[in-house]
């Protein structure tokens, strides 16, 4: 627990060093989503479509991109956050001094996720509180349980490809690449930014993404859309058990693999 | 003498490009990951314009630009917008990256200004992403059947060539930035994200509020995005062809001007404050 606690500390501390990137990452997001809301009323000439409520199961396409946006700050926290957390320290000169301290390298990880999905959580509030405020979404207070229930559900998954893409970062160097891969994969074929079914290649690879179920769960809650609780519960659940332990995993076959090679050092 | 100088300074512009080629070339998955990006961001436009409207053309946009085609129109802007990474990213990275790798300082005194260094990033980048722009061009036009006026070919080009040419501007600014304020990324990412947003690329200048549309005249990718559709597949202009050059022209000049100002500002500022080794 100490040497997660200092990992969190430590990473607070260097995030307070670049106070830009806190504005950055709240405002982003939400800043995405304006070239689709100007796009739709260009292309429709309104903020109501009848073919995307037939397909989306809301007409309205404006709460739809911003509760996609939202909650792809968790995608962009694991999988660049994440990525770039051991890769950083090689940048800092401090990789080989945190390995080589008398700790298993994967509390230092857990120590950087749960630090990076505490900061996702509190940039999604203030997000939130933003698109209550100015874009008059509504969220009723019996809701909060369920949304958090699945936020949990998505971090854990989420944080599991993170594990994966922190090792693999160790071992490919230029993480850059990779990185982009996972996101790639993650912001195209899954509904961020418009529902899979558009597409029959889509819809079939966003079966194999938790942010997927997590994301029709989060806009069923809040927009009223129907979806079945259980079956996307059950489902992200089960997501979160195979992808957890092959995270950890391939972290833990990476970092022996490279210590092993006398690659850790390398750029 | 003069001429001499300018060969060095040539010379030094070029060995940048180079090096960037080599360095880029010894991570290859990631050299071959960046001709599939564009794709990554073209497509959600596709996919959700397709979404909205349950087909590939639209009346309303027909009815405010002249153009039916939404993936034609989106393609063409998205298209030129690729140079934007050119200056946000390439340029604005390129002294952070050398301060990553230690080999700042070792550039900053070699017998060449500042700025030299930057515009062999530029030459570098441009080079790249018009690789990257040819392929996805290619690519995108045969798979969707998007049609161009031919005609038009020469004029896009030239009016390609001023946005380029005044985005530098905008490169040598972040660049400077990045000298003081350090986290480029951010300062590169909030450009692009209010450059994207501000510049018709998926929707007409007219869409935008008032208060966009006025900020949106000050960008040199307004005028290139609107003149290189007008050539490329028809769209009705509210400004005319010899404005739009003619205020590329002006933009070209002011930007390079005013990124050069506040990249030498920075530079000093740097030094004096002693936090150009700093992170």
């Amino acid at each position: 627990m100490n040497v997660i606690t200092a990992e969190v500390r430590k990473s607070f501390k260097i995030l307070l060093a670049y106070p830009i990137e806190i504005i950055f990452w709240i405002i982003s997001p939400l800043l995405w989503t304006v070239p689709l809301i100007f796009q739709g009323k260009a292309i429709i000439g309104g903020l109501r479509s009848t073919a995307f409520g037939n397909i989306a199961g809301t007409e309205e396409f404006i709460p739809y991109v911003l509760i996609g946006a939202i909650v792809s700050t968790y995608m962009a926290s694991s999988v660049w956050s994440m990525g770039f957390a051991l890769r950083d320290e090689t940048y800092y000169g401090t990789l080989e001094h945190i390995l080589s301290a008398p700790v298993k390298p994967v509390y230092i990880l857990l120590g950087k996720a749960l630090f990076n999905s505490m900061l996702s959580t509190a940039y999604v509030i203030i997000q939130l509180l933003i698109c209550i405020l100015i874009f008059g979404l509504q969220v009723t207070f019996y809701k909060i349980f369920p949304i958090l229930f699945f936020l949990i559900l998505l971090i854990a998954g989420l944080y599991g490809i993170g594990f994966a893409a922190a090792g693999l970062t160790l071992l490919v160097k230029e993480a850059h690449g990779l990185l982009h891969l996972f996101e790639y994969v993650l912001f195209l074929f899954s509904p961020i930014r418009y529902p899979v079914e558009i597409n029959p290649i889509t819809r079939t690879i966003s079966i194999f993404i938790p942010l997927t179920y997590a994301l029709i769960a989060l806009r069923g809650l809040l927009l009223n859309i129907k979806f079945d609780f259980w079956k996307n519960s059950l489902i992200l659940l089960g997501i979160d058990l195979i992808i957890i332990p092959l995270g950890l995993y391939i972290f833990h076959w990476v970092e022996m693999h490279t210590k092993l090679k006398g690659t850790l050092s390398e750029y | 003498m003069e001429t001499l100088k300018i060969l060095h300074y040539l010379r030094a512009i070029n060995a940048e490009n180079i090096k960037e080629w080599k360095i880029e070339l010894r991570y290859k998955p990631d050299f071959i990951r960046q001709f599939f990006e564009p794709f990554v961001y073209l497509f959600p436009y596709f996919l959700y314009g397709f979404a909205l409207l349950g087909a590939r053309n639209s009346e309303h946009l027909k009815s405010i630009t002249g153009i039916s085609d939404m993936f034609a129109y989106t393609f063409v802007g998205y298209l030129i917008m690729g140079f934007l990474n050119t200056a946000c990213w390439a340029m604005g990275a390129s002294l952070r990256k050398e301060q990553w790798y230690g080999t700042l300082e070792t550039i900053f005194i070699a017998p060449v200004p500042r700025w030299v260094y930057v515009a062999g990033m530029a030459l570098h980048s441009t080079l790249h992403q018009g690789l990257i722009m040819l392929i996805e061009a290619i690519v995108v036009v045969i798979f969707f059947k998007i049609f161009f006026h031919i005609d038009g070919i020469f004029y896009s080009l030239a009016l390609l060539l001023l946005m380029i040419s005044a985005l530098y501007g905008l490169g040598i600014l972040v660049a400077g930035l990045t000298i003081g304020l350090k986290q480029w990324w951010v300062i590169s990412d909030a450009l692009s994200t209010l450059i994207n947003i501000v510049t018709p690329i998926a929707y007409p200048l007219a869409i935008l509020p008032v208060f966009l549309q006025k900020i949106s005249l000050l960008l040199p990718t307004t005028y290139g995005v609107l003149g290189i559709r007008h050539f490329l597949i028809g769209e009705n202009l509210s400004v005319s062809i010899p404005a739009i050059f003619l205020r590329l022209v002006l933009m070209l000049v002011l930007w390079i001007g005013f990124g050069l100002v506040i990249f030498l500002i920075m530079d000093r500022y740097g030094r004096k404050r002693g936090v150009l080794s700093s992170y």
